[in-house]
């Protein structure tokens, strides 16, 4: 069994595109692998400056494989007294094969050859370039001549086959076998012979290749360091892999910033360390932030406490400057800044913030905000104009939630300015109040009519208002269900959003783009359900409740699996079939003729109103066994009944006698747009 | 390691510069915000002809002064600014060398290159790069051109940017950027404090909003007749006065958000007009710097890991 060891020396990859890179390779050189018929995993890592591949057990090539080489029409293969003609001869003879191998049958000549399967090395490297060079990057840049696009600048290459070199070249630049070990710590040329003594070097060289466990070793030093300060490092779920492709040879260093700025609110402190300075701060044993945090470190250790200087340095830089902000701002209420609001454009089309702001109060308002609501809809954009959030944006919301509360405005205000722009992504929590869901409603159908009404509409992967995020937030605020529930359907928002706006008309298009967010994220692994429950719910509506629609999919859902789901769905089918295109019309009972139908007639307006019953209490499971149940009555009526008569008024009160039938199923979902394989039901 | 000064920091980062073969410019003798702006880094990078210029340049960013009372911040500062053209692969580790010029063991620092990419409206200019951090401060901004006046380039310039108060205050050890000594035992706060108080109050208090916006105007149309008469570098200059004066407006809080972007659109298109134009002219003059100029060859002996020796500092 041969190995492939491969490495691709660069410049400093940003640490954010490390996790898709790994992804990509992974899925590529998994396919190398299956090609040569080898069932384990390739090995994919990577430093800041390192794409590492290893590909263990490869055989020495591929298999040799069988394979049907067509020739001439035998018509035109033997003469006319059946002897071959020079057409066949010359065929077999480029083939290798004899008249008798000729396989009997067919129009065609056809004979079997053995196709030699490549030599591994020989696939390798018509592959590995390939992988690499097509290799998407989210950015990508040229350096030197300016010939060649990467995410940076490619140094050397790496390519050993079984500890022998496999020459291949990348974006001109031809492999070998020595790579490098840390750049400041041990410069010093690594010959490379097999993946073990690979790993080996690279670590006596200071470079830990496996991004796993630099996380590893830098989580537990964290904790270490943080411990001795009796306290705990404030993780939160990116840090780790930002800081894994931070360092090739992996540490933390701690540090203080001076106890002053603690009387900065937290929420800025955290911001500045976490965000802007990708520190880590430390809590003490009752929650509270100390002023001690954690920096990340490409060095194992901080022998002369320069580290350990220089990020206190920055820091307490930093947060000289939003002292400085916090307390410049609090000189003026929140509220006199809604004026300054006007000198803030929101977008050129769409006007200043001020009148953004007015809009939100007038759309909270349409949707029933008490006086808190509205009160927090009009300070909401105020801290846009705080010194704070010039400079750091990230902030925004936070700071006038805080401004407002230490300016002794009520909770559910200050929390309802707080919490406005959230959920930012699908993991975010929602406001913590209905009058912050209600603000952040508001805000978002604002801004979704406003691009809306310009026809700044998202195409493929421009999004460049973020209005498919602002969208997926308001979903995730209306299928909310606990004490901050908002029981306003979409179609509502946006007639408010529309009627701040002066009456734009966006509606159509809005309900579309809302659709597909709605579709995505109940595809979702939180609710899982799948593409055509969502999509036979939402046949029979969904604009006016997204928790009602939760519960319709729930329920068909539910019955999906059970054996008489059949029996609805074959109704359900039956009825749209046969009663395609045509206009109901009451049921007029004196044209009922036979016993089967009038049988079926009055059951129809019994169950049907008892489902009418069950849909209102949103009993929808019951109500789609109940019209399941109707199914033998059907079958009787469809036995001994025929609709198609030719008698017009017959024909169009039988047709209007099913559409009421099926019209009670088509209030939960269009149950005729799940996919079934019956197969699972004969049992 | 001796105590640096301010101006050991310059004459180290150019000695160590010329001597891996680049020209020492001068600064250039108008208001910029940034030694990008210097026409040897803002022309030179356009067009085939190779470059390779280090230069301290005064950098005013007239919104960022703070009356001399924030030990971190002033509204004009000193880049030391190096060009390389065209990139070569071990900028890098030229890089690193010249932070062991200055004194630096680089075993017992933190060095990180985090990504941090640059872009200029004003000079439809974009890059791609990192920040350098040093022990988690931030030393220098390293940015590879990819376009600048809106035109592609090819080949590509790497371009380094000290900020030479911060890295002197870092290696000096000290906690405001006016403690530092500036040399012959001269103090940078008192060689620079009135400069930073009376020009922080001239541009957020002073400067008269009438005056800037017609001198903006006239600046313009100035900077448009020279390109009329193919006089690009005199164009250019007029250009970056007109960028002053916006910046000016601007922290006098005289610009507002439709005018700004209304403003940037006019210099960017000065600035268009400037590489363009540019371009031409050094194509009608055969591209001089395509011969003659020596090919980059960085001195013999590769990374030194101890700092070389002091060179005179006259």
């Amino acid at each position: 069994m041969a190995d492939y060891v491969f490495e691709l020396l660069l410049e400093e990859i940003p640490a954010w595109m490390h996790d898709a890179a790994q992804a990509t390779l992974q899925q590529q050189f998994a396919r190398v692998m299956t090609d040569l018929g080898v069932t384990v995993a390739p090995i994919v890592n990577s430093t800041p400056r390192r794409l590492i591949v290893y590909l263990p057990e490869l055989p020495a090539g591929e298999a040799d494989r069988d394979e049907e080489v067509k020739g001439p029409p035998v018509k035109a293969a033997y003469d006319a007294e059946g002897k071959p003609t020079p057409a066949l001869n010359g065929f077999l003879k480029k083939n290798a094969a004899s008249i008798d191998d000729v396989i009997p049958g067919g129009d065609y000549i056809r004979v079997r050859r053995t196709v030699k399967g490549r030599a591994t090395g020989e696939i390798l490297q018509q592959r590995v370039p390939q992988i690499f060079e097509s290799l998407r990057w989210p950015k990508m840049m040229r350096w030197g001549a300016g010939e060649h696009s990467y995410i940076r600048p490619i140094h050397s290459i790496v390519s050993t086959l079984d500890g022998a070199h496999l020459p291949v070249t990348i974006f001109g630049v031809a492999s070998g076998t020595t790579t490098v070990g840390h750049r400041t710590l041990s410069p010093r040329p690594i010959e490379v012979t097999s993946y073990n003594d690979y790993v080996t070097q690279l670590e006596l060289g200071r470079v830990v290749i496996d991004a796993m466990r630099r996380r590893h070793v830098m989580a537990e030093r964290a904790r270490v360091l943080a411990s001795q300060v009796r306290g705990t490092p404030a993780v939160d779920a990116s840090i780790w892999s930002q800081w894994q492709y931070l360092t090739e040879y992996p540490g933390v260093v701690r540090a203080e910033f001076r106890p002053e700025y603690l009387a900065i609110p937290e929420e800025v402190l955290v911001t500045v360390m976490r965000v802007h300075q990708k520190q880590l701060p430390i809590r003490d044993a009752d929650g509270k932030l100390t002023n001690s945090f954690l920096a990340v470190l490409d060095n194992d250790g901080d022998p002369d406490g320069n580290a350990c200087y220089g990020n206190a340095f920055v820091t307490n830089a930093r947060f000289a400057d939003a002292k400085f902000f916090y307390e410049t701002d609090r000189r003026r209420p929140l509220a006199s800044r809604v004026e300054q609001l006007e000198h803030l454009q929101f977008h050129e089309k769409l006007g200043n913030y001020r009148e953004k702001t007015e809009r939100i109060v007038r759309i909270v308002t349409a949707m029933g905000g008490d006086e808190s609501a509205v009160a927090a809809a009009r300070l909401s954009k105020a801290d846009l104009v705080t010194e704070m959030v010039k400079e750091f944006t990230d902030l925004q919301g936070k700071i006038g939630g805080i401004y407002a509360r230490e300016e002794g405005q009520p909770d559910d205000v200050w929390q309802a300015i707080y919490d406005h722009y959230l959920p930012v992504n699908a993991d975010d929590p929602l406001p913590r109040t209905v009058s912050g869901a209600m603000v952040s409603l508001a805000d978002r159908f604002d801004t979704l009519v406003g691009f809306f009404s310009f026809g700044a509409k998202p195409t493929g992967s421009k999004d460049p208002f973020a209005l498919r995020r602002a969208a997926q937030g308001a979903v995730q605020i209306l299928l909310n269900r606990d004490k901050r529930c908002i029981k306003i359907g979409i179609d509502k928002l946006i007639d408010f959003a529309q009627q701040a706006h002066g009456g734009v008309d966006v509606k159509q298009d809005l309900l579309q783009f809302f659709a597909e967010r709605v579709r995505t994220l109940l595809e979702a692994s939180q609710y899982g359900f799948a593409y055509d429950e969502i999509a036979a719910a939402m046949e029979a509506g969904w604009a006016s409740s997204l928790t009602d629609l939760v519960d319709r999919i729930a329920a068909v859902k539910a019955i999906r699996d059970e054996a008489n789901f059949l029996s609805v769905l074959d109704s359900a089918k039956r009825i749209e079939n046969i009663t395609a295109g045509h206009t109901s019309t009451a049921v007029d009972p004196s044209k009922l003729e036979h016993d089967a139908e009038r049988r079926l007639s009055e059951l129809a307006t019994m169950v049907g109103a008892q489902i009418d019953d069950m849909i209102a209490e949103r009993e929808y499971r019951r109500a789609l066994e109940s019209f399941a149940a109707l199914a033998p009555e059907l079958e009787t009526f469809f036995k001994d009944v025929m609709v198609m008569v030719d008698d017009e008024g017959v024909r169009r009160n039988r047709m209007s006698l099913l559409r009421k039938i099926g019209s009670a199923v088509m209030k939960i979902a269009d149950v005729t747009k799940i996919v079934v394989d019956r197969s699972e039901y004969r049992a | 390691m001796a105590r640096l000064t301010f101006q050991d920091l310059i004459l180290k980062l150019q000695n160590f510069w010329a001597e891996r073969g680049c020209i020492i410019e001068t600064p250039l003798d108008l208001e910029v915000g940034a030694g990008t702006m210097h026409p040897a880094t803002f022309l030179r990078v356009l067009g085939p002809e190779p470059w390779r210029v280090g230069y301290a340049q005064p950098s005013r960013r007239p919104a960022d002064g703070r009356y001399g009372d924030n030990p971190f911040r002033l509204g004009k500062h000193y880049q030391f600014q190096v060009v390389l053209k065209p990139s070569p692969l071990e900028v890098q580790d030229l890089y690193l060398d010249s932070l062991r010029a200055l004194g630096l063991d680089l075993t017992r620092h933190d060095i990180r290159f985090e990504e941090d990419n640059w872009e200029s409206p004003t000079l439809g200019a974009w890059g791609v790069g990192w920040q350098v951090l040093l022990d988690g401060m931030e030393i220098t901004q390293f940015t590879y051109f990819q376009q600048a006046g809106g035109i592609d380039l090819a080949p590509i310039s790497a371009e380094i940017t000290y900020g030479c108060e911060r890295l002197t205050m870092f290696l000096a050890r000290q906690a405001s950027v006016f403690d530092i000594e500036w040399g012959g035992g001269f103090g940078y706060g008192p060689v620079r404090k009135q400069d930073e108080y009376e020009f922080s109050k001239y541009y957020f208090e002073v400067a008269d909003i009438g005056l800037h916006w017609k001198l903006l105007e006239a600046y313009e149309s100035e900077a448009k007749r020279c390109l009329a008469e193919k006089l690009v570098l005199p164009a250019y200059d007029w250009t970056l006065k007109c960028s002053h004066m916006f910046n000016t407006l601007d922290a006098r809080g005289a610009v507002s958000v439709t005018e700004r972007v209304g403003v940037i659109k006019r210099v960017r298109e000065l600035a268009v007009g400037c590489a363009k134009q540019y371009l031409e002219r050094r194509e009608e003059l055969g591209f001089p710097l395509l011969h003659g100029a020596a090919a980059f060859r960085p001195p013999a002996g590769g990374p030194k890991p101890a700092a070389p020796p002091e060179t005179p500092n006259g």
